[in-house]
């Protein structure tokens, strides 16, 4: 993972990161106008990697591979541009779609570029007890293990919806610019070091940190960024 | 398949090796006066049904072939993919080409 290498390569600027850890940005929403009428079907014809199936959807879906990215791309010359892991990729995908459309021989402009939303997404590398935290902050949480495993946390300030799983793993959505996605984390962090799972056979011993290590069961959810990729996110 | 006498087919087998050849001595047919045009037509138009039944009902060789897709498109319920370094696997022969287009035309789509 990039935050691994992160950490391991420069030292995390603690007065930015208290926790010590910097959440990966894992996609990048970002719109732009090309204000221009688009014949989508010309497009689909002549670009390369492109679907368009009007009956299904009224956009051409385009992809690139560097930055790998997928845009939807409408008649009305708007575009959706997503999948890049940063800010500056996500706009270089952006042109890079516009030269496309510009080189079949479309007016392409490229107005009002914008971010619409960052997901980030980290590992505290300790469980959490989730009910403990959903019966504190009732106001900003909703648990219901029986819908989703995670637990759904809507942070007012800044306002950013957080996934937070058994496993220590968490999801941050909904933010505009990435300080946004740090700030909430940082805000989360000490509420989650609070509710850290604490196996209930665990039997206090003189080498307590080393039986710590031992005992307490590893997370287990590779599959957080899978759920949330696959769409399949209740919120 | 009792509609299939008035449903139409997809052209595409013309340009096979075999439907080239059918053509080719369509052509000639015509051309000295052998066969009228039109009887040409039906012919090209009988071999298009009759490749379609053929590769449905009478094909059961299972080819899987697998590449590194380099480009790919869908326009009209036709799917275009272009694979470098694929590797066709019939049951006991693999063939390795270096670029292969393929096209895909949803079978069903002409039937309505």
């Amino acid at each position: 993972m990039a935050e691994a290498v992160l950490e391991g390569s420069q030292p995390v600027d603690l007065a930015k990161h208290p926790s010590g850890i910097i959440p990966t940005l894992q996609n990048i929403v970002s719109t732009v106008n090309m204000d221009c009428r688009l014949e989508l079907k010309t497009i689909a014809l002549h670009a390369r990697n492109a679907e368009y199936n009007p009956k299904r959807f009224a956009a051409v879906i385009m992809r690139i591979r560097e930055p790998k990215t997928t845009a939807l791309i409408f008649a009305s010359g708007k575009m959706v541009c997503t999948g890049a892991k940063s800010e500056q990729q996500s706009k270089l995908a952006a042109r890079k779609y516009a030269r496309i459309i510009q080189k079949l021989g479309f007016p392409a402009q490229f107005k009002d570029f914008k971010i619409q939303n960052i997901v980030g997404s980290c590992d505290v590398k300790f469980p959490i007890r989730l009910e403990g935290l959903a019966y504190a902050h009732g106001h900003f949480s909703s648990y219901e293990p029986e819908l989703f495993p995670g637990l759904i946390y809507r942070m007012k300030q800044p306002k950013i919806v957080l996934l937070i799983f058994v496993s220590g793993k968490i999801v941050l959505t909904g933010a505009k610019v990435r300080d946004e996605i740090y700030e909430a984390f940082e805000n989360i962090y000490p509420v989650l070091t609070e509710f850290r799972k604490i196996q209930q056979w665990y039997v206090p011993s003189p080498y307590s940190d080393l039986t710590l290590d031992l005992h307490v069961a590893k997370p287990n959810c590779t599959d957080v960024l899978k759920t949330c990729n696959s769409g399949r996110m209740p919120i | 398949m009792i509609e299939s006498s008035k449903m139409a087919s997809y052209e595409l087998y013309r340009k096979s090796s075999i439907g080239m050849s059918l053509t080719d001595a369509l052509d000639e047919l015509v051309t000295n006066g052998t066969i009228s045009p039109l009887l040409a037509v039906k012919v090209l138009m009988q071999f298009d049904k009759s490749m379609n039944d053929a590769l449905s009902t009478k094909v059961k060789v299972k080819t899987s072939f697998k590449g590194h897709l380099h480009t790919y498109r869908f326009c009209d319920n036709v799917w275009t993919f272009i694979l470098e370094n694929a590797s066709f696997k019939t049951d006991n022969e693999v063939t390795a080409v270096d670029r292969v287009k393929i096209v895909a035309c949803d079978a069903k789509i002409l039937a309505h």
